[in-house]
């Protein structure tokens, strides 16, 4: 890659690192391995790391991993797939294996974390030390049985995204008088208003190619945590509750209320299944809207019509979908990217330990497209008002769930769910069907 | 004197000709629109169809009517005469003379368009694409300080030679040993030939996607993954059976009596092999040379798998994949860069179609 780097500006992040080096890094317990790495004792090292995020998303973790690698001298050399699931078995079949791994999800890491391949993150980095870093949820969510069944700091968070977001035209939303609504009930009359003025409220796609039905998933996931217990859903996802149980049943009939009714989804039901989930918000910026409220998560903005300008915040904005229940709170549903170690070398758990750190993902934050989970991160980090508000929202939730399919096996989470729930919207089977066949799929241990 | 007959083509020529026109045009209409959709917008690409640059008849607004404050909206209204409900008006109503009245926006804000019949395309075309894809996309970098960069990403040149420095020598290995194991199987005699033939053509059926964790333990052990060199080798190794195959059918059928006058005259195996099967054999040659050459060309999973997607070694098709970017929401890119990586293996093909054909109908009609 030939990038130009102004290099006043890399000497002024060198120079931040170390001032931050100086001050936070004593004032918690961090590894031993960090200090001796930000003072430059594993200069001339490597660390590879291997994942799924490409494109921009590599870009920018490289710039981001930058000034660390100039102050340390370690070259962390990332490698990304397209094909990340099917490679990641096969290379670590053939002990070709990466040094630190972005898992997409936690339960392709729990496979590994079973299999005895990964190092337990919890002899270097100290619980009391996570706990300054993390919500117990976070560090719960990275905790999975080892090859000895105890429990073992499997994988540390960098990124997240939230998916309990609802994306409105802002313009010809405030034009047309709406108002943002707090309340479920609320959102039920803005929905009732749009549809009395001859319009559909939602703008609703499925489809995409092979994992067409996922943003289903996310949907009934959403209603999970809404209509439900945080235990119904933790049992739920590991299977211990069925999808034929009358809780996921009352989830799954609640977004039925929405995507089964024609006069609220453009295009009508049948429409969800043909319409591509990058596809789905464009109606939204039609002049006028054609759709008005459009759920999913922050990266969705990449995806926002590029024939003309679209100013967050003023084209375009975003809140959070309310509860139902208050009994249930403001459940906060995300996605993530998590960290975890094939190799145990000083340089690879000083990463790892940076990693940990608010601070390391400054530049990102700044460039934007992405939410961090650490505690000490500020906010004025964030370099726009979406993912600003969208950690506000993190913040703010009474209790964070971790997207379910991505933590059922793969057979149902990437399988099963996907096509029953896709056969459930397109109407070629009804929705205890859909559930049952659900139920069979799931894998017998 | 001379007569000049003009030859007419006889009805039934004329209509397999007319019959294999319709099917080049069927088979190459994708590819068509694959073009076309590369000069297009991103946003055109997701909105209409390809064909619409093409002129055709579309509703063309001539006339806004701002429906009044006082009228009824829940009931008939009337404009431009034609009358009906919202919901028909939503919809569209065409009027007496051809023209069409549609209420466009919500029942509170909307207006009413009356519009026409008109010829037109969307010809707004693009080369935004190739630019994307040639030089690289551009990204936007805040640094922890607010200073913003724009990077621009890899652009499609490295990859390219990459491909070329993987396919030619993956091209040319199983070439040379298989031409020489294909002439040792026709022409040299040796103990237990028959059953190592039978066994070469049986790998022909051995699917390459069950070995590759066998060979990649291999390679890490002798610490040769990640190499140009592994990839060469399983390229060679999983082209070979073919390649040995399809050469012993061709050099097996060469005249006996060619050869034998050359051993007469005191050849040696190696003297006829160069001087004489090869000379011969360009036809053959040259086809599994562009079939090898487009196999590793296209290849995704064998570079995958032995190279890696490190941006200084990755192949084009790699590449490709990529420019899509994490969720695919660059799609539209993927139009140009398949047009970009098609260069090479149209130039390669229409260089050699002539021996292509040739080879391909070589030893098909038995003398």
């Amino acid at each position: 890659m030939t990038f130009s780097i102004n290099s006043s500006a890399k000497l002024a992040a060198i120079a931040s690192l170390g001032l931050l080096y100086s001050t936070a890094v004593f004032a918690q317990a961090a590894p031993q391995e960090l200090t001796d790495a930000l003072a430059g004792k594993f200069k001339g090292t490597v660390v590879t790391a291997f994942g799924a995020f490409a494109d921009a998303d590599e870009v920018k973790f490289n710039e981001n991993v930058k000034a660390f690698e100039e102050l340390t001298g370690i070259d962390i050399q990332y490698e990304s797939s397209k094909q990340f699931e099917a490679i990641i078995a096969t290379r670590v079949d053939a002990g070709n294996t990466p040094d630190i791994v972005d898992f997409p999800q936690p339960g392709l890491m729990a496979n590994f974390a079973k299999a005895g391949k990964l190092i337990d993150l919890g002899t270097y980095l100290s619980a009391d030390y996570m706990q300054t870093q993390y919500l117990q949820s976070w560090l719960d969510m990275g905790t999975k049985p080892g090859a000895s069944g105890d429990p073992m700091l499997s994988g540390i968070w960098e990124r997240v995204n939230v998916k309990s977001l609802v994306w409105y035209p802002k313009k010809a939303f405030d034009a047309a008088g709406y108002a943002v609504p707090t309340t479920w009930d609320e959102m039920i009359a803005l929905q009732n208003q749009i549809v009395a003025d001859g319009d559909t409220p939602w703008c609703i796609g499925i489809e995409s190619g092979a994992a067409t039905g996922w943003a289903a998933t996310d949907w009934i996931e959403e209603m999970m945590l809404r209509t439900n217990s945080l235990e119904d859903y933790d049992k739920w996802t590991s299977g211990e509750l069925k999808f034929k149980s009358p809780q996921v049943k009352k989830a799954a009939e609640s977004v039925g209320s929405i995507w089964l009714d024609d006069n609220l989804v453009f295009g009508g039901t049948k429409a969800i299944v043909s319409t591509s989930f990058g596809d789905a918000p464009a109606p939204m910026f039609a002049e006028p809207p054609k759709c008005w409220l459009h759920k999913q998560g922050n990266f969705i903005t990449s995806f926002f019509p590029k024939d003309r300008e679209l100013v967050p915040g003023v084209d375009y904005d975003f809140f959070y979908l309310p509860g139902i229940d208050p009994a249930y709170g403001k459940p906060a549903l995300v996605g993530g990217d998590i960290w975890s170690a094939f190799s145990d070398r000083p340089e690879v758990r000083a990463v790892m330990a940076w990693f940990t750190k608010g601070e390391h993902l400054k530049t990102w934050l700044a460039s934007g497209g992405t939410i961090s989970p650490h505690k000490d991160t500020q906010l004025d980090w964030y370099g726009n008002d979406i993912d600003r508000g969208v950690a506000e929202i993190l913040a703010g939730a009474t209790s964070v769930r971790f997207d379910g399919s991505d933590l059922m096996p793969g057979e149902v989470g990437a399988g099963s769910f996907w096509k029953e729930m896709t056969a459930w919207i397109s109407g070629s089977e009804d929705l205890d069907t859909a559930l049952t066949n659900i139920d069979a799929s799931w894998p017998s241990k | 004197m001379t007569v000049t007959t003009k030859r007419r083509p006889s009805p039934r020529a004329a209509l397999s000709g007319i019959a294999l026109a319709l099917l080049c045009l069927l088979w190459l209409l994708p590819t068509v629109g694959l073009l076309v959709s590369s000069f297009r917008t991103a946003d055109d690409v997701r909105s209409t169809g390809w064909w619409t640059v093409l002129p055709h008849r579309d509703w063309r607004t001539v006339a806004t009517i701002e429906p009044g404050k006082d009228i009824d909206r829940n009931g008939i209204m009337e404009f431009a005469g034609v009358s009906g409900t919202f919901e028909e008006l939503r919809a569209g109503l065409v009027a007496a003379d051809g023209r069409r009245v549609i209420w466009l926006g919500n029942r509170r804000l909307g207006t009413v368009q009356v519009q026409e019949l008109q010829w037109k395309s969307n010809l707004s075309l693009t080369v935004s694409n190739y630019e994307n894809v040639l030089t690289g996309k551009q990204y936007e970098i805040t640094n922890e300080r607010g200073v913003t960069e724009t990077l621009r990403g890899d652009d499609l040149s490295n990859a390219f030679l990459n491909s070329l420095a993987v396919t030619l020598p993956s091209v040319l290995l199983p070439l040379v040993v298989g031409a020489f194991a294909a002439y040792g199987f026709a022409w040299v005699r040796f103990p237990g030939r028959t059953a190592l033939f039978a066994l070469v053509v049986t790998l022909l059926v051995v699917p390459l996607q069950i070995s590759l964790v066998p060979v990649l333990s291999d390679y890490v052990r002798i610490d040769l993954n990640g190499t140009y060199l592994a990839v060469w080798l399983a390229h060679a190794g999983f082209g070979l059976p073919l390649a040995i195959y399809l050469l012993y059918n061709y050099i097996a059928s060469l005249p006996r009596e060619l050869l034998e006058a050359a051993m007469v005259d005191g050849a040696s195996h190696l003297t006829i092999f160069w001087r004489i099967v090869v000379p011969l054999s360009g036809p053959i040659l040259a086809s599994y040379a562009i079939f090898q050459f487009l196999w590793v060309w296209n290849d995704y999973l064998v570079a995958l798998i032995f190279i890696g997607s490190q941006p200084n070694v990755q192949v084009l098709t790699m590449r490709l994949a990529e420019i899509v970017g994490s969720r695919g929401n660059d799609w539209h890119l993927l139009t140009a860069g398949a047009f970009v990586s098609m260069i090479l293996p149209f130039a390669i093909f229409f260089a050699l179609q002539r021996h292509f054909v040739r080879g391909l109908t070589a030893g098909s009609v038995k003398s």
